[in-house]
C-alpha cells in the first residue's frame, strides 16, 4: 500500500474492516489468507524454514503466545516478517484484532499431515478402473443399430431432446473425407458413393479413406499438437533440429499402420529399450523415442535442463493420462492427489535419461544424438560429437574464466585459438551418418524434490516410480536403467491411457469429447457427459488391441455421427452447445485443412510424404538470441509437412488458429478473425490457388456454364443450381468489364477474370465450414 | 471471465439487429461476451489505454536515470567492485531537471525537459539476466515458458474501442528478443495477440489490396457476401458464420483505415518539427512515436513501441557510447510524444511507460562497456494517473542493489493493470482446466501483498 500512495496513484478503500467481524470470521476473512498466501510458501510443508509450521495450528499458537509473531510483523526484533516487506497497516491491525480475540483458529491439525487420503481420492471417477457397463434398451429402432446410438439416444431421451434425421449422402462423404484424412473428396469419389445403393456404401468410403497415406498425415498431425511437435529447439536461439523430421514421420506411419496405442505409447516413452527384430525395427523404434527429445529447450546453455524435464514431465501427464502432472513441481498439487514427491518420482526417471542436445548459442554443436547407421558410423558419429561438444564446453569456460586463469593472457588465447582450429578441421570432415533426435539411458539414479521447483534447494529423494494415486509402484532398488520401461507400462496398465485416448478419438469426430476437457481429466476438468459411454468405448478399445482404426469404424457406423447439422429450436434451448448430440456440430476448417484444401482443389498438392527441410548444413549453426535461426520454406506439400518453428510460428497456421509448438495443444480453437479475412482476400497463397484452380477449371471445361460446374464440383461437391450458375455467370460477365478497366494486357484478362471468381468460391463458407 | 471471440462479431450483429436468433442463443452470447468489445474495468481507472515503450539490450540506469557520485569517485579513483571489476565512470554528466530537480544524464536532455511529467522508477528489479528470459518477463511476467504478454491481458481486460484496428498494435521495425513471442496472446483467445504494423506498403500482412482495382474488389466482396448469406439462410442459429461474415466486413475497414493511420501528409509542420520527424520519412522512433499518438487517438488500446531489434541495441558491453545515437533515436520524439498527447487532453487518460528489459552493471565488462543488470535498473511512466515529477525507488551508492522500494517487474505489470482498473489477482482467464492468471500475477502475490488491496 505504500508504495502504491507513495506513486500517488489512486485510493482503493477496502471491505470490512477488523471491528466489525467475530474472531472465528476475522480469521477466516482476514488472517488466514494472509498466511495461505504470505506466510505458507516457506512456513509449512515438509521443512519449513526455522522449521516453524504455520500450517499448523498448534505451532501457529506457539508464536502467538510467545509474541514471536507479532514481533516480526511489527519488525521490531532480529526477525523480521514477511521478508520481503511489511505487512501493510491494516493487516497488522488485522493481526492485532484477532490475537486480542484470543487467535481463535479453525484449522485442524491434519492440514500440516500427509495431504491426500489416497483411498478417498482413489474414488474419483476417472481413476477407478474401466467398467463394461451394457449399453441402455432403445424403443427407437432407428437408434437401436449400434451400441453408441443406445448410449445417445438414452441420454437425449433423459434430457427431452429430439435428435435431428440423418445427413444428406454428399454432407455425409464430405464430413468422413475431412475428417479422416483432412482433404475434400474428389468429385468422382462423390459421384460414386452417390451411385452405390448398397448398404456397405459408406462402409466401403471408410475403408477406402483409412487406408490412405492421407489418414495418418491426418490424424497423425492430430498426435502431433498434442506433443507439440517443432522443428527446431525452443532455445533462445531457436536452434534447428534436422532430425526431428524422422519422429514426425513415426507419428504419421503410426496412425497409417494402425499400431497398436499402447505399443505407441510403450515406443514414445522407451523404444530404444525393447527388443528389436531388425535393424530398421530398432532404428524406428529409437526414432519413437524422439516424443522425449522433442521436450522444449531454454535459454542458451545447457544449464537450464530442469524445465526442459518439467515440459517432459507436463506433457507425459496431460497427453498420456490426462492429468497436470507438472503443477506438482512447486508444490503438492492443489486439486488432484499427485504430491511433489510423486512428480519428482518422475523427475528421476527422466533425469536418468539422456536426452539428444541440438546446441545452443554458448554451444553450438550437437551432441548425445542416437546413430542410425552401421556399427561404425556410430562410432564415428559419437566421436565427432563428443569431441566437438566437449571443444564447446572448454571454450565457453576459457571465456568466462572458469578454466585457464593460471595461464597468461597470450597462453590463454592461444588455447582458445587452437581449440577453434580443431574445430573447424572437425567441422571440414563431420560424419554424414543418419541420425535420431532420441534419447538413451544415462546414468541412473533417483531425484531428490527440489523446495519450491527449484533445482539450487534439494529436499528428500523421491525413489522413481509411478503416482500413488494409480498404484504408487516404485522401481525396484537394483534397476540399472532410467525407469522409462516401466513408467510406459504403468502408464498403459492405467484407467485412464485407454479414457483419454477414446475421448480424443471421439473429439476427433464430433468436434468435443465425451470429457470436454481433453488434456484434464482431474478434478478442475469436466466430468463425462456420460461416463458409461466412455468405459464403454474404452473396454472396446482394449478389447481391439487397441486398435484405433477400429475406433474410427466403430464410431463413423452410428447415427450420430451420420446426423445433420442443423439447429432446432426446442434443443437449442435445453442444450446450445449440443453437449448430448442432438445434432452433429458444423465446423470450420482448421489451419492445415483449408491450406491443403485450397492446394487440392487447385491441383497443385504434392501428395508425397515429406523428407527434412531444407535447413543450412548443422556445421553453420551459430545462432544467438540475437540472430535467432528463422526460416520459412515452402512446399507443395501437405502442411504436416511445413517446417514448424518453436517460437516463431509459421504465418499461414498462425493466422488460422494452428496449433502451439510450445505446450501440448489438446484441442483448436478457431476463432474468426479479420486477419484470417484480410489474407483469404488479400494473401499471396490464397491468390496463387484461386489463378492454380482458374487454370484447371479453364483447361478442362471450354464453355463458362462448363467451368463453374466443374469448379462448384472440385470445391464444394456439388453442382451448382440454376440460381448461381446465372449469379456466377453474370460475375464473369461484370469482372469482365471491370478488368477491362484495369489496365492488366487483355490477353491476361480471361484467366484473372476466371481467378477473381474462383478466389471468391475459395473464401466462401461453403468452403471453409463442413456440414 | 470467459471469452470467445468467435461470438463477438455476433453479439453485435444481434445489437444491430441485422439477424434474429432465438432467446436463449442471445442470452448464450451475454454471457460468454464479446472479447473485444469495449468493456468496463473492474473498478474506475485512471488510464483507458497504454503506450509501452521497450528499449531491447539493456539501457544504463547508471548512465542515464540514476544518479551515483560516489560512482563517479570510485571509477575516478580506479577502485574495483568486490567481483574484482573496475568501476566505470557513467558518460555523460547528470543535472537536476524541472522544478522536481530529479537528477537527469544528458544522454535524455529532451527527456529531462519533461521530467516534472514523469514518475521515475529507479529500483527495478527482474528474475533473468538473460536478453531472452528477461525480454520474456518484462512482457509477461514469466521467464522460462511464454505466457501472455501484457497487451494481451489488457486487451482481453478493456476490449477495443474501434473495431477497425487491432486493439494491441506493436510499432517494431525489427524483431526483438523471444520475437514475436513478447506480444503473443499465449493460451488467451489470439484476437488478443499484438499485430504488428511496420512503415512501408504492407503494414499489416496481407492488408493491401490484392484486386487491380477496387471495383474488382468491391464485386468480390459483393459475391462474397451473396453466397455466404445464402449459405447462411439454410444453416440458420450458427453464430461461427455469421461471425466469418461479419470479419469481412472489419477486415475491409482496416484496409480503408490503417492507411489513413499511417498517412501524416495531415500533420503540422510543427507537430513534425516536435517529433524531429522529416516529412515523408517513416524512419526511426519519431515516426514510432507520432503513429502511436494516432492510434492512441483512434482508440486502440495498448500500443507498444520497440526502437530496436535484437541485435545493435542497447547491449552496450564493449562500449557505452554506443547508448548515444540510439538515445538521439528516441529522446526528442519520446518528449515530443509526452507534450503532444498533453496538448490534446490525451495524457490523462493515456499511460506512457517506458522500460527495458535490465539496466547495466556499474563496472566493467570490458573497459569501456558494462554487463547486465537485472538486479537494479530504471524504467518510468508518465499520464494516465501517476503522480508526475516524483522518482520512486533508491539504488546503492553505486546502483548495484536496491536500497529501498524494489519494484519487480510483477509490481510493475500490477501497478499498471492497476492504473487501467484491475486486480491483477481477478484478471484470470480459465485455461487448462483452472482459472489462469499470468505468473506475474501469481507471483505477486507471494512477493507484493500489499499491492493487492490499495
Amino acid at each position: 500500500m505504500r508504495t502504491l500512495f507513495a506513486l500517488g496513484l489512486i485510493v482503493f478503500s477496502g471491505s470490512a474492516t477488523a471491528g466489525d467481524l467475530s474472531g472465528a470470521d476475522l480469521f477466516e476473512k482476514k488472517i488466514r489468507p494472509v498466511l495461505v498466501q504470505i506466510c505458507y510458501p516457506c512456513h509449512s510443508g515438509k521443512t519449513p524454514a526455522a522449521g516453524l509450521h504455520l500450517d499448523s495450528p498448534q505451532a501457529t499458537h506457539g508464536v502467538v503466545e510467545s509474541g514471536a509473531l507479532l514481533s516480526a510483523i511489527h519488525r521490531e526484533g532480529k526477525i523480521k516478517m514477511p521478508p520481503a516487506g511489511p505487512l501493510p497497516d491494516d493487516q497488522i491491525a488485522d493481526f492485532e484484532a484477532w490475537i486480542k480475540l484470543g487467535a481463535p483458529d479453525a484449522r485442524t491439525e491434519t492440514s500440516a499431515a500427509p495431504p491426500y487420503d489416497f483411498d478417498q481420492a482413489r474414488k474419483f471417477w476417472s481413476f477407478q478402473p474401466i467398467r463394461d457397463p451394457a449399453p441402455p434398451r432403445i424403443s427407437d429402432p432407428a437408434w437401436n443399430k449400434t451400441a453408441i446410438d443406445r448410449f445417445v439416444k438414452a441420454k437425449l431421451d433423459e434430457k427431452h431432446l429430439v435428435p435431428l434425421g440423418a445427413a444428406s449422402k454428399r454432407a455425409l462423404i464430405r464430413r468422413a473425407t475431412f475428417d479422416l484424412t483432412g482433404l475434400p473428396p474428389t468429385p468422382e469419389e462423390v459421384a460414386a458413393f452417390l451411385a452405390d445403393p448398397s448398404a456397405s456404401a459408406f462402409d466401403k468410403v471408410i475403408d477406402r479413406l483409412l487406408a490412405s497415406q492421407q489418414y495418418g498425415e491426418r490424424w497423425g498431425r492430430h498426435w502431433l499438437d498434442l506433443v507439440r511437435y517443432a522443428d527446431t529447439s525452443g532455445c533462445n536461439a531457436d536452434f534447428p533440429v534436422p532430425d526431428a523430421y524422422r519422429y514426425r514421420n513415426w507419428v504419421i506411419r503410426a496412425f497409417n499402420d494402425d499400431k497398436p496405442y499402447d505399443q505407441f505409447l510403450r515406443e514414445q516413452l522407451a523404444g530404444d529399450l525393447l527388443p528389436a527384430k531388425d535393424d530398421e525395427d530398432r532404428h524406428a523404434k529409437t526414432i519413437a523415442t524422439g516424443y522425449l527429445a522433442i521436450s522444449r529447450r531454454f535459454g542458451s546453455g545447457a544449464s537450464e535442463f530442469n524445465l526442459t524435464i518439467d515440459d517432459t514431465i507436463d506433457n507425459v501427464g496431460k497427453a498420456m493420462l490426462g492429468l497436470s502432472v507438472s503443477c506438482a513441481r512447486c508444490h503438492d498439487h492443489k486439486f488432484d492427489p499427485i504430491p511433489s514427491h510423486d512428480y519428482y518420482a518422475w523427475y528421476g526417471i527422466f533425469a536418468s535419461t539422456k536426452y539428444a542436445f541440438p546446441g545452443t548459442e554458448l554451444y553450438p554443436h550437437a551432441a548425445d544424438f542416437v546413430s542410425l547407421g552401421s556399427p561404425h558410423q556410430a562410432e564415428r558419429l559419437k566421436a565427432y560429437q563428443d569431441e566437438s561438444s566437449a571443444l564447446d564446453h572448454r571454450i565457453a569456460a576459457f571465456n568466462d574464466g572458469r578454466e585457464g586463469k593460471d595461464l597468461s593472457k597470450e597462453d590463454r588465447d592461444k588455447e582458445i585459438r587452437r581449440m577453434k582450429e580443431r574445430l573447424i578441421v572437425l567441422e571440414h570432415d563431420a560424419p554424414a551418418s543418419p541420425k535420431a533426435y532420441a534419447v538413451s539411458d544415462g546414468a541412473s539414479a533417483n531425484a531428490k524434490i527440489q523446495i519450491k521447483g527449484d533445482p539450487s534447494h534439494p529436499g528428500d529423494e523421491a525413489p522413481r516410480g509411478f503416482l500413488t494415486v494409480l498404484g504408487g509402484q516404485v522401481l525396484p532398488g537394483n534397476e540399472k536403467g532410467s525407469g522409462r520401461r516401466e513408467l510406459a507400462e504403468w502408464i498403459i496398465s492405467s484407467p485412464l491411457a485407454a479414457r483419454v485416448m477414446v475421448n480424443r478419438i471421439w473429439q476427433g469426430h464430433f468436434g468435443k469429447g465425451i470429457v470436454g476437457t481433453p488434456n484434464d481429466f482431474g478434478a478442475r476438468g469436466d466430468r463425462p457427459v456420460d461416463p458409461e459411454l466412455l468405459d464403454w468405448l474404452a473396454s472396446r478399445f482394449r478389447e481391439s488391441g487397441y486398435s484405433i482404426k477400429a475406433m474410427h469404424r466403430l464410431i463413423m457406423e452410428t447415427r450420430a455421427y451420420q446426423m445433420a447439422s442443423g439447429a432446432d429450436q426446442a434443443d437449442l434451448r435445453i442444450d446450445p452447445k449440443n453437449d448430448f448430440s442432438w445434432r452433429f456440430d458444423r465446423r470450420r476448417l482448421d489451419a492445415e485443412e483449408i491450406r491443403d484444401a485450397m492446394l487440392d482443389v487447385a491441383g497443385d498438392l504434392d501428395f508425397s510424404m515429406g523428407g527434412p527441410h531444407p535447413f543450412p548444413p548443422e556445421t553453420s549453426f551459430h545462432y544467438t538470441q540475437h540472430v535467432q535461426f528463422f526460416a520459412v520454406y515452402d512446399t507443395r506439400r501437405r502442411s504436416v509437412y511445413l517446417m514448424q518453428q518453436r517460437l516463431k510460428r509459421h504465418p499461414f497456421l498462425d493466422t488460422f488458429d494452428g496449433a502451439d509448438p510450445n505446450a501440448t495443444t489438446p484441442a483448436r480453437a478457431p476463432q474468426e478473425t479479420s486477419l484470417q479475412a484480410l489474407t483469404m482476400l488479400n494473401g499471396a497463397f490464397v491468390d496463387e490457388q484461386a489463378d492454380l484452380l482458374a487454370v484447371r477449371v479453364g483447361m478442362a471445361q471450354s464453355t463458362d456454364v462448363a467451368r463453374i460446374g466443374y469448379a462448384y464440383r472440385l470445391v464444394f461437391g456439388r453442382a451448382p443450381s440454376a440460381d448461381e450458375l446465372r449469379q456466377c455467370e453474370q460475375y464473369l460477365l461484370k469482372a469482365g468489364a471491370a478488368f477491362k478497366k484495369s489496365g492488366l494486357p487483355a490477353d491476361r484478362q480471361p484467366r484473372a477474370v476466371l481467378a477473381s471468381l474462383m478466389h471468391v468460391l475459395l473464401a466462401s463458407d461453403e468452403f471453409i465450414f463442413v456440414d | 471471465m470467459t471469452c470467445d471471440c468467435s461470438r463477438r462479431q455476433m453479439v453485435r450483429s444481434l445489437f444491430t439487429g441485422s439477424m434474429l436468433f432465438p432467446a436463449v442463443l442471445q442470452q448464450m452470447f451475454a454471457e460468454t461476451g464479446d472479447s473485444l468489445a469495449p468493456r468496463a474495468p473492474q473498478f474506475p481507472a485512471k488510464a483507458k489505454r497504454v503506450i509501452f515503450m521497450y528499449m531491447p539490450g539493456g539501457v544504463s540506469h547508471v548512465d542515464s536515470f540514476d544518479y551515483k557520485p560516489k560512482l563517479i569517485a570510485a571509477a575516478e579513483a580506479g577502485q574495483t567492485a568486490k567481483n574484482g571489476r573496475l568501476y566505470v565512470r557513467p558518460h555523460w554528466d547528470f543535472k537536476p531537471r524541472g522544478k522536481s530537480g530529479i537528477m537527469v544524464s544528458e544522454l535524455f536532455p529532451h527527456v529531462g525537459d519533461s521530467i516534472d511529467g514523469i514518475c521515475l522508477i529507479r529500483s527495478m528489479h527482474g528474475d533473468h539476466n538473460d536478453h531472452f528470459q528477461a525480454t520474456l518477463g518484462i512482457h509477461t511476467g514469466s521467464v522460462t515458458v511464454a505466457r501472455p504478454s501484457l497487451g494481451s491481458w489488457v486487451s482481453y481486460g478493456l476490449g477495443t474501442e474501434n473495431q477497425n484496428l487491432p486493439s494491441f498494435v506493436v510499432l517494431a521495425p525489427k524483431l526483438p528478443y523471444a520475437g514475436a513471442q513478447a506480444w503473443s496472446s499465449n493460451f488467451l483467445p489470439g484476437c488478443h495477440s499484438g499485430t504488428r504494423v511496420t512503415a512501408g506498403p504492407d503494414p499489416i500482412p496481407d492488408l493491401t489490396r490484392r484486386a487491380p482495382t477496387q471495383e474488382i474488389e468491391d464485386l468480390e466482396l459483393g459475391l462474397l457476401a451473396r453466397l455466404n448469406r445464402k449459405h447462411q439462410t439454410s444453416r440458420p442459429e450458427d453464430p461461427a458464420l455469421a461471425a466469418r461474415i461479419k470479419t469481412f466486413e472489419t477486415a475491409y475497414g482496416m484496409q480503408m483505415q490503417m492507411p489513413e493511420v499511417l498517412d501524416l501528409s495531415k500533420e503540422t509542420d510543427a507537430t513534425l518539427q516536435l517529433y524531429g520527424l522529416e516529412r515523408g520519412s517513416t524512419k526511426g522512433f519519431a515516426w514510432q512515436c507520432i503513429v502511436a499518438r494516432r492510434l492512441a487517438e483512434r482508440g486502440v488500446r495498448f500500443i507498444e513501441l520497440i526502437d530496436q531489434g535484437s541485435s545493435d541495441n542497447w547491449d552496450a558491453h564493449t562500449d557505452i557510447r554506443s547508448h548515444e545515437p540510439l538515445a538521439r533515436n528516441i529522446d526528442q520524439p519520446i518528449a515530443a510524444l509526452l507534450k503532444d498527447l498533453k496538448s490534446r487532453g490525451l495524457l490523462e487518460d493515456t499511460l506512457v511507460v517506458w522500460t527495458t528489459e535490465f539496466g547495466r552493471t556499474p563496472t566493467a565488462d570490458s573497459p569501456n562497456g558494462r554487463s547486465h543488470h537485472n538486479v537494479a535498473y530504471s524504467s518510468w511512466m508518465a499520464g494516465g494517473g501517476v503522480k508526475p515529477g516524483i522518482a520512486w525507488g533508491e539504488t546503492d551508492d553505486f546502483g548495484a542493489k536496491i536500497a529501498e522500494n524494489g519494484v519487480h517487474v510483477h509490481d510493475f505489470h500490477a501497478t499498471i493493470l492497476k492504473l487501467l482498473g484491475f486486480d491483477h489477482t481477478r484478471l484470470t482467464f480459465r485455461y487448462a482446466g483452472r482459472d489462469s492468471g499470468s505468473r506475474m500475477w501469481r507471483e505477486m502475490w507471494w512477493k507484493g501483498f500489499w499491492f493487492r488491496k490499495w
